[in-house]
């Protein structure tokens, strides 16, 4: 048998429901990994040990007694420490919260506790998700656990769930996603990261970047998996206004490994052409990999796609910033640098330039839609580049040189805009051993499509199989 | 583009509601015009009469 931290999430609830194995073994031998590895990775800013221990004795009793709660029933899971969790403080990666501990679950997490998932801790992350890096200053920067040298950023602002479902500390993490917090750390981490379509799934007791802009959604090493997390998590909730009453499908039942006449988009204009080489020729092989399963793929151009950067702006500008306001006000200095100066930006972006950028996303998303009016799904790659060494600032990409910050969110920020669900996943390595995503995109609410076609993908590869070196 | 002179963003930031100090302005005013530039963009997009994306409470 796999050892029990590289098994899927899916396996996992099939040998803890047919009692091989007992969830106290299961939280056990992740948590044995956390100790050894964690020091390294910094995936963890909380880990509740203990906790997860007992509520792993219940979940075995429960299942003695023929009571499993749900799918998940006894399988760990990470969360983004973005997400409130009751009685667990939840910092937002921040000094300012360092101390805040809620009194209620955000949804989701009640969502998969009822279900009888096992929460390991509260995982590490960009401060207050305003970065796509995953920098952090205050409990230490996340470590890409596919670079030997240590040296490489794993991608935010969901670092910490990056890295570790990636290095095995946990099977499934929920992260946030405004410009690309789960599909930028999914690809530079090599693992799988589905965006839902805005409205999916409840953004209830989750600590706000931009209310219009964020999502909520499952990382994991497997479409299957997120398939499984996902149909846990979604669906309408009264504490969260934005969410869809639409029904919630059972995601596997899609997962049929056939993609035969599936029409695929290559998106090419700005975003194949963005890529570096290598992303840009895992990207295509991928697209060629799925015609040979039978779908049929045509190049695309997105309408207005120039003009997602300055909407999202002057959207993610003045939400965060009027969020973020008193505490801008009178803790500036307990902000790290790099956030703080994005935060005082948006006090220079003006409710006409607000309006403008709303009537700017109406556009683009009506574009996506077009494209998607012909075809069942689009292809990108995730990001143009794979991870960038800490400290880095200016990468070279396929249409010229761009600061670090912008190349990494150019292409998953698009759909932020538009709100369609977007997943990325695992297509390739660089020369140097560094992961390449593959971005999935789909129509509203059908994410089913979406992982239809990164199963298939992931049946006939196996990228998403592999280990990285400073977690074998 | 508009002036982006420490006195007019310290001005601007402070109709926002904002008080910032020329410390403050001084190494942010690149970052600044860079993201004014762009908002300019906005401005000369083709939006007309489109209506805006605005969230509306599901019933």
């Amino acid at each position: 048998m796999t050892t029990l931290p590289w098994m899927s999430v899916a396996d996992l609830a099939r040998v803890i429901a047919t009692k091989e194995v007992s969830p106290v073994e299961v939280v056990r031998a992740h948590l044995d990994r956390i100790a050894a590895l964690d020091g390294g990775l910094h995936a963890f800013i909380t880990v509740t040990a203990e906790a997860a221990l007992d509520a792993a004795r219940v979940a075995e009793d429960e299942l003695a007694a023929g009571c499993a709660r749900g799918p998940l029933h006894g399988v760990p899971f990470a969360l983004k420490d973005l997400f409130d969790t009751a009685g667990v403080r939840t910092t937002g990666g921040s000094k300012i919260l360092a101390d805040r501990v809620p009194t209620v679950d955000s949804t989701v997490a009640r969502r998969l506790r009822a279900g009888g998932a096992i929460l390991l801790g509260k995982l590490n992350m960009h401060e207050f998700a305003y970065g796509p890096e995953g920098l952090n200053v205050h409990y230490g920067t996340s470590r890409n656990p596919w670079d030997a040298t240590d040296t490489r950023i794993a991608g935010g602002s969901s670092s910490g769930s990056g890295v570790a479902v990636a290095a095995g500390l946990a099977p499934f993490a929920l992260g946030s996603d405004t410009g690309g917090s789960i599909r930028i750390p999914a690809s530079l981490c090599g693992i799988t990261g589905l965006k839902p379509t805005y409205g999916r799934v409840s953004r209830a007791g989750v600590l706000p970047l931009a209310w219009s802009m964020d999502h909520v959604g499952p990382m994991t090493r497997t479409a299957t998996d997120a398939a499984l997390v996902l149909r846990a998590l979604a669906g309408y909730d009264a504490g969260d206004p934005t969410t869809s009453v639409l029904p919630v499908v059972d995601y596997t039942v899609a997962l049929t490994g056939d993609v035969k006449g599936l029409r695929v988009g290559l998106l090419g204009a700005a975003f194949l052409e963005a890529a570096a080489p290598e992303v840009r020729m895992a990207v295509e092989a991928a697209a060629k990999a799925l015609e040979g399963l039978g779908a049929r793929v045509d190049e695309v151009r997105l309408e207005h796609v120039t003009d997602v950067a300055p909407a999202a702006m002057a959207i993610v500008g003045a939400e965060a910033l009027a969020y973020h306001a008193e505490w801008v006000r009178t803790r500036p200095g307990d902000y790290q640098p790099d956030v703080l100066e994005r935060l005082r930006i948006g006090a220079f972006v003006s409710g006409v330039h607000y309006v403008r950028g709303q009537q700017a996303r109406a556009l683009f998303r009506a574009a996506v839609d077009e494209a998607l009016a012909k075809r069942d799904v689009l292809l990108a790659p995730a990001t143009p580049i794979a991870a960038p060494r800490v400290g880095e600032t200016e990468v070279m990409l396929g249409d010229g040189k761009t600061d670090v910050r912008s190349s990494l969110i150019r292409l998953t920020r698009p759909f932020n805009v538009s709100g369609h669900p977007a997943c990325a996943v695992s297509c390739g390595f660089t020369a140097g051993g560094l992961p390449i995503g593959l971005q999935i995109v789909g129509r509203p609410f059908d994410e089913a499509t979406v992982l239809r076609t990164a199963d298939a993908y992931q049946r006939i590869t196996d990228w998403h199989t592999r280990r990285p070196p400073l977690a074998p | 583009m508009p002036t982006t002179d420490v006195d007019t963003l310290r001005r601007a930031a402070r109709l926002a509601g904002f008080e910032f100090s020329t410390s403050d302005l001084e190494p942010l005013r690149p970052a600044i015009e860079r993201a004014l530039e762009a908002l300019e963009r906005l401005e000369r997009l083709p939006v007309g009469a489109i209506e805006p994306v605005t969230q509306y409470r599901v019933v």
